[in-house]
This record gives C-alpha cells, sequence and structure tokens, in this order.
C-alpha cells in the first residue's frame, strides 16, 4: 500500500479542485427543494469485475495455492469496487464468504463463539468496517480479533477493509501492519478500458478528480456526460454535527439509524433526524434498507469537507 | 524666536497637501475597517490553521497600513531631515512621557505583539486569571471573549509585566484535561485504557494528536487525568463535557467506586 500514488492532477484540475474546494467553504444559501424526480442524479454502471479478479490471481496464486495460515489486507477507497472485486476472486476459488458479528456479539467480545459455526479455511471478510464500532463498547472485539488473524489461528483468508475504516483502526491498534495491499490508482488507459471515451487530457484530468478511483471516475462521468446535474455540494448550515454524523457514515460504509444513534449519543434524537434529512436531500447520503450512507456522487464534497475542518480522513 | 525655530520644522501646507492627506487618511481607515471585518467573516468559514492564518492576519495588515500612511504623510507636513526629527521627537516623547505615559505603553506594546506573537485572534489565552479566546487585536487592547460570553479588554500594557499563558499558541492544537476522581482500590490499568478508549471514540478527538492518561495517588484516592485534543480549539468545552459524561457511564459500568472527598481534607469557605 505504501506505493499507491495518486495520478498527478494537470493545473487546470488543480483550480477546478481549488474552486470546488471555496464552493464548499462559502456554500450558496438552499434554493427551495424542487422535485425528488428532477434531482435524481444519472445512474452509474458498474464496471467488469473480472480483470480485477485476474489481477488478484497473479499476485496472490502462489500465496492462495500454498494454503499457509495467515491473512492478506486489501484496502478499499470508497466506491472503489475493490470489494466487490475481492468477492469475485473469492467466489471464483470457493472461498467462504465470513458473516460479520452482530451487535450483541461485539459486546461479549466472545471470538471463538462467533467463529465456531462458520469456522472454515479459506476464507474472506469482505467488509471488517461492519466488525467494531466507534464507542467504548465497539473496539473490543476487533482488538481480539486482529491479532488472531495476523497469528494465522483462524487459518488462511482475505480482509478487506474500507480505507477510512483503516486508518482509525490504524490509529486504534498502532501496529505495523504487515501484507497490506490495495489496487494501483487507475490511469487513462483503465478508464479507457472500462468505456470512458474521451480525450488524453480529459482522462487524466478525470482520475486526478476521483484520486484515481475508478467507481468514483465513473461516478464524475455520469454526471458530467448529464446536462442536468451537478455534483452535490455541502449545505449551507453545516455544523459540528453534520461533520460527527459524515465521519461516523464514512468510518462504517454506513449504519442504521439506531447505530448511528448509539455511536453518537450527544447528539439528540431529533437532532440526528434533522442532520440525516437534510444531508439526504442535499443529496449527499441516501437510504437504502435501512443505512444511511454517503453516496458516490457526494463523496467527493464530503471528504473534502471533513479534511478542512481537520478531521483525520483516509490516505487515497 | 523659539516659535520661529518650531515653524521652521514644518512645511507649508497647499491645500492640495491636505486633501492627499485626508485621502490617505481616508484610505487607510477604510482598508483597516475593511479587513476588520471581512478577514473574520472568512475566517469564520475556515478551519484549523487556515481560519488561524486569516485571524492573524488582521492585527498585521493594520500595523502595515499605519506605518505606510506614516511614511506617506510626514514627508507632506515636515521637513525631514535628521535634525528636525530629533527634535519633533523629542517634544513628542516629553509630552507623550508625562501624560499619556500608559496609553502610548499599550500602543507600543500593540505592536510588539503583532510581531512576537504573544497572542493571535483565535487563541486561547489567559491572562490575570481570566481565561478566554482572541476575538480582536486593537491598538492599545486586545479583546477576548471568555467561555461565559463576556467580553474582556486587556491593555497590551500586560504583555511587559504579565504572565500570559497561551494554550494553542497559533495552532489548532489545544490540549484539555478531563478529570476523574475514584477511590482507591481498583484496576488502575483497566481504568486507563477504558479512559483511552472514551477519548478515542469521542467525535470531537483528534485522532492525530496524542492520547494520554495521567494517574496519581492522593490521599481521598485516585486522581485521572485524561489529556486529549480536539479538533477545533473551540471544541474544547463541549470536547470536555462529552468525555466527562461518556467516561463516567464507561466507569460505572467498572467495579470501581467514584471518591468523595472526606471531612477531613473538604475546604471551608466562608460566607
Amino acid at each position: 500500500m505504501a506505493e499507491f500514488k495518486r495520478p498527478d492532477a494537470p493545473a487546470s484540475t488543480k483550480v477546478q479542485q481549488l474552486a470546488q474546494h471555496f464552493r464548499n467553504l462559502f456554500p450558496k444559501r438552499d434554493d427551495a427543494p424542487s422535485d425528488e424526480q428532477e434531482h435524481d442524479f444519472p445512474g452509474y454502471r458498474e464496471f467488469d469485475l473480472k480483470p480485477g479478479a485476474d489481477a488478484l490471481d497473479s499476485a496472490w496464486d502462489e500465496w492462495r495455492k500454498a494454503g499457509e495460515p495467515g491473512i492478506k489486507f486489501l484496502i478499499s477507497p470508497p466506491f472503489s469496487g475493490t470489494a466487490a472485486i475481492a468477492r469475485e476472486w473469492a467466489e471464483r476459488h470457493n472461498w467462504r464468504k465470513i458473516t460479520a458479528p452482530q451487535e450483541s456479539e461485539l459486546a461479549d467480545v466472545d471470538i471463538d463463539k462467533w467463529w465456531k459455526p462458520q469456522a472454515s479455511s479459506p476464507w474472506i471478510i469482505d467488509d471488517l468496517s461492519n466488525y467494531w464500532r466507534r464507542g467504548t463498547d465497539g473496539l473490543a472485539f476487533i482488538r481480539a480479533l486482529l491479532p488472531k488473524l495476523f497469528r494465522g489461528e483462524l487459518g488462511q483468508g482475505l480482509v478487506v477493509c474500507d480505507s477510512w475504516s483503516f486508518a482509525f483502526l490504524q490509529r486504534a491498534w498502532p501496529v505495523n501492519m504487515p501484507n497490506v495491499y490495495c489496487f494501483a490508482a487507475a490511469d487513462e488507459k483503465l478508464m479507457q478500458e472500462v468505456g470512458i471515451q474521451a480525450d488524453e487530457k480529459k482522462l487524466k484530468s478525470l482520475a486526478a478528480r476521483a484520486f484515481g478511483n475508478l467507481g468514483l471516475a465513473l461516478a464524475l462521468w455520469a454526471v458530467e456526460k448529464d446536462d442536468e446535474h451537478d455534483l452535490p455540494s455541502m449545505p449551507s448550515d453545516c455544523h459540528d454535527e453534520t461533520a460527527f454524523v459524515l465521519y461516523t457514515l464514512l468510518l462504517h460504509t454506513g449504519l442504521s439509524g439506531r447505530t448511528l444513534q448509539k455511536v453518537l449519543p450527544m447528539i439528540a434524537a431529533d437532532q440526528l433526524d434533522v442532520q440525516l434529512l437534510q444531508l439526504q436531500q442535499a443529496k449527499l447520503i441516501s437510504y437504502d434498507d435501512e443505512v444511511w450512507r454517503i453516496t458516490v456522487y457526494g463523496y467527493l464534497a464530503v471528504r473534502d469537507f471533513l479534511r478542512s475542518r481537520g478531521f483525520f480522513v483516509d490516505a487515497f | 524666536m523659539e516659535t520661529d525655530k518650531i515653524l521652521g520644522l514644518f512645511k507649508t501646507v497647499t491645500s492640495d497637501a491636505v486633501i492627499e492627506i485626508a485621502v490617505v487618511i481616508t484610505v487607510s481607515v477604510a482598508i483597516i475597517w475593511l479587513s476588520q471585518r471581512v478577514f473574520p467573516w472568512i475566517a469564520d468559514r475556515l478551519h484549523g490553521k487556515q481560519r488561524l492564518f486569516v485571524l492573524a492576519m488582521i492585527p498585521t495588515l493594520r500595523v502595515i497600513v499605519f506605518v505606510l500612511a506614516i511614511i506617506w504623510i510626514v514627508p507632506m507636513v515636515i521637513e525631514t531631515t535628521v535634525q528636525n526629527m530629533v527634535a519633533i521627537l523629542g517634544a513628542a516623547g516629553l509630552a507623550i512621557g508625562f501624560a499619556m505615559k500608559d496609553y502610548v505603553s499599550s500602543l507600543i506594546a500593540g505592536i510588539v505583539a503583532v510581531y512576537e506573537l504573544p497572542y493571535r485572534p483565535g487563541d486561547w489565552i489567559e491572562v490575570d486569571g481570566t481565561y478566554g479566546e482572541v476575538k480582536h487585536i486593537g491598538m492599545r487592547a486586545v479583546e477576548m471573549v471568555t467561555p461565559d460570553d463576556t467580553v474582556v479588554f486587556v491593555p497590551h500594557l500586560k504583555l511587559w509585566t504579565e504572565l500570559i499563558h497561551n494554550a494553542n499558541n497559533g495552532g489548532p492544537s489545544l490540549m484539555c484535561v478531563t478529570s476523574f476522581y475514584l477511590t482507591a482500590d481498583h484496576d488502575a490499568h483497566r481504568v486507563k485504557q477504558v479512559l483511552e478508549d472514551v477519548a478515542l471514540t469521542s467525535p470531537y478527538v483528534q485522532l492525530k494528536q496524542p492520547i494520554t492518561v495521567i494517574i496519581s495517588e492522593e490521599p481521598w484516592g485516585t486522581h485521572y487525568r485524561l489529556k486529549a485534543y480536539p479538533i477545533d480549539p473551540r471544541q474544547q468545552f463541549q470536547f470536555m463535557t462529552d468525555l466527562t459524561a461518556r467516561g463516567k457511564a464507561c466507569l460505572r459500568a467498572l467495579p470501581v467506586r467514584f471518591a468523595n472527598l472526606s471531612p477531613e481534607h473538604a475546604v471551608h469557605v466562608n460566607p
């Protein structure tokens, strides 16, 4: 992961990013929300996962075939599709997908009780952010689990961890983790391969704006091709609570309202609802399957907002 | 004869020069007035280092404008020879020394404060037992607002004689210390770990900064001091409130008891 390098941004893109940063700092007063339909963003197309899974094959085939206990970490920037690629790769080789612990299991910190019913090797944990909560009773489970994983006590496995979650876990469990990998930043060639047809300068600019994140680049491209929509921006009246909600949702790649309230007890329930609705109206978060998540279109604005407020952002 | 000598120091001021001086003064005052409104407006929308940098530009810009205006105006009024300048400064010094010593001392300290930076707008300082955020640095005094929203004017003069305690010293890092008091008989390592996690899981905490717990044994029990930094110095009181509330909730779940001061250690306060 230390070798990861963001694509260089052309000067024009840097100016655009600076302008966007100032727009986020000094947002316009909100206009009255118009029809829901009118605000729907274009659906952004998912890309073919096979080349990514092939890349994992060529990188890890030797390790996989050796079958020795131990793990590899794969860091997944939000919307990059890394977790989906890892799942595709795991299915290809019949690796078992491990189910995340329930809230009660997180609190009990009984690794054996959680592990035994699904014990098998090799396996894949496809989202480590579901294995902890940012609360005083939500860290013990992962602190007990990580040493077991690194010692190989649970056999051979692949752990996919969101980049925001990983940044926090490195702070909470300050051990120099070995075998941490990530995909290289998407370049112009890769973007052409997934169907973005534009000149080289445009592709370079897109890669830089998306930090080399392929899923994000596809979403930005979808908005750019759509004349009716711009990327969402931060509402004008953002407070500390707004930042806490957004940061917590990124840390856990989405949470239910109930869990969010548990993680942020200092925000009153009605205030939390107001924040969530306001952010939903601004198209920065969405509510699907009873889970609040950051939208792919809002990610850039949210990341810039959190970074400008001094939050601990991911390395991507 | 003396009157002639004094008058000889000055140039003949034409009406054009008077207008020019008036324009220079007006423009200088307008720039200073505008900077004192625009920069805080911008700073309110920024956070961390960027906010403090913008705030720090206000007094610096004022001194620059003030000095430029003086450099512009003085040669229009006075024959700027060494002899003349010595005579005028001597006379002015004498008048100031008798009449406005403290006022001028504050003005000079204000200029010193701009380059020595004992405090900048946005800093949290304590002077003479008063703690608050520096909101404005004027020519004569610094304006600070206490946590209870009381505005306190501190003359720059204090810079010469008093200790100025600056909690964040121009940066966004401000350490908060939250105390917990427990009876002596308990597992201190367990409590220390719990308190560290309380800080680590606070949404206000600056994760780039260290979190430490200091334990000291007292006659009445054990004193825990949880030291951590909020993301923004302005959040310090909400941060400490969050740490206290969640810290107490976590400690209540442990086999520990909160310490009560025994009668022999109680401080008796006379009405």
